[in-house]
């Protein structure tokens, strides 16, 4: 019987559900990388008032590092345990891409809400538009998690993987950041920036999902 | 004659006519004087960096179609000269910015774009460099030379709405007018020219076979 490939993403992101439920080691590491990168951020300024240009700021690159925790272990399990010819025999690139995807964006905004919180916190931020910070937090760790999985992809097989991610992957999240932290200085009740940058990232968000479709299938099947 | 000797010959000639241009016929440019000089080494430079982008992920792509590593050759070699231009590029950019505007970086879109592609060319370099096996490390970097591709329209249309520019107007304005000395278009003509010739003379200089344990 052939399986439809929404399927096969959903049996791929069920798959990385129950492997993280199971590794909460990871899930603990990564949530105190993202709460010690800020800690480091709020001890840093100690208390002093700052534009909200410079807390948008501020809370995209904590958000950025922390992220980095996530996205560096995306084929972690399979590469480790050894198991990632099998994926690749029963998984089709699309299946696995959208379905690590997937979970990749899960677990960001799994990252991302404990953090925004502990950033408005720490940071005594007064959100003016928390609608738009929301949606901006969606767009953003969807680019995160569209290019973070190509990125955790193409690093397979490199010998110093660890601090190769956020390398390969910042100048690719620039087109999302730069907008962001405009538009989050906004949310932040700074001066509104214009919403068609919202839209702009929207649409890198899918050149992203795109062009990781399309790459994806390159690295996944050897020669 | 060979091609490659062809090439040197006109590099040669071509460069010392840029030189003699540029120190002896451009005239000083409104607003700034002769500091206008830097341009003709900078702009250049800044192309053939894109340029070299561009080679190198098309280099790339020409690799994942055929697998044929003199491809993943080319790709690396152009690489690794856009990333010697764009740091030439980068600091004749930022002497002139100390020159004219009195800093040496203040994140102007231009510096910016021009920072980014340094970063990209650093990211795909270093991916080269983390990648043991031959044909993984050309895939992995085609497939991220072509990736990274996609920042470009970023670049060119949507970062200079972001932050006010001192950065001089390009050679043809916003209403789409060249607004330059008939003297300096033609020696900045020359000058983009020969770039490109020092690019493809480099290209072909460091043109060799494959390693024997790198082909298929």
């Amino acid at each position: 019987m052939k399986s439809s490939p929404w399927h096969d993403v959903r049996l791929v992101f069920l798959k990385e559900m129950k492997s993280a439920l199971r590794f909460r080691a990871a899930w603990a590491a990564m949530l105190m990388f993202a709460l010690t990168t800020l800690a480091c951020v709020s001890l840093a300024v100690q208390g002093g008032a700052l534009s909200p240009r410079l807390l948008a700021a501020l809370y995209w690159t904590v958000l950025f590092f922390a992220s980095m925790a996530g996205i560096d272990r995306v084929f972690e399990a399979e590469d480790s345990s050894g198991t990632l010819l099998a994926l690749r025999v029963y998984g089709s690139a699309d299946a696995v891409l959208f379905g690590k995807l997937l979970y990749t964006f899960s677990l960001l905004l799994a990252l991302a809400i404990p953090l925004t919180l502990a950033f408005l916190l720490l940071m005594d931020v007064t959100v003016a538009e928390p609608l738009l910070l929301l949606l901006l937090v969606l767009l953003g760790c969807f680019g995160l998690a569209a290019a973070g999985t190509l990125v955790a992809a193409l690093g397979l097989g490199a010998s110093v993987r660890g601090s190769l991610a956020p390398i390969l992957l910042m100048p690719l999240m620039l087109p999302i950041f730069l907008p962001a932290i405009f538009v989050t200085a906004g949310a932040f009740g700074g001066e509104a920036a214009s919403l068609s940058f919202l839209l702009g990232m929207g649409l890198y968000d899918a050149v992203l999902t795109v062009g990781a479709s399309v790459l994806f299938p390159y690295l996944w099947y050897a020669d | 004659m060979n091609v490659k000797k062809t090439l040197g010959i006109l590099l040669a000639l071509l460069t010392v006519a840029v030189l003699y241009a540029v120190f002896f016929l451009v005239p000083p440019a409104e607003g700034l004087g002769y500091y206008v000089r830097i341009a003709f080494f900078h702009i250049p430079m800044a192309w053939v960096s894109v340029l070299a982008f561009l080679l190198s992920a098309w280099w790339g792509a020409m690799y994942l179609r055929r697998r044929d590593m003199r491809f993943d050759a080319l790709s690396a070699r152009s690489a690794k000269l856009g990333f010697l231009f764009v740091l030439l590029a980068t600091g004749s950019g930022a002497v002139f910015s100390k020159l004219t505007w009195g800093a040496y970086w203040n994140w102007d879109p231009r510096q910016t774009t021009i920072f980014v592609l340094l970063l990209i060319y650093g990211a795909y370099l270093t991916l080269r460099a983390a990648m043991g096996e031959a044909r993984l490390r050309a895939r992995a970097s085609a497939v991220y030379a072509l990736f990274s591709f996609l920042t470009v329209p970023f670049l060119v249309f949507i970062l200079p709405r972001l932050y006010f520019s001192l950065h001089p107007s390009p050679v043809i304005n916003g209403s789409g007018s060249i607004d330059m000395d008939t003297s300096m278009l033609l020696t900045l003509l020359a000058s983009l020219a020969d770039g490109t010739l020092l690019y493809a003379f480099l290209m072909a200089e460091g043109k060799k076979e494959p390693r024997k344990e790198e082909t298929p």
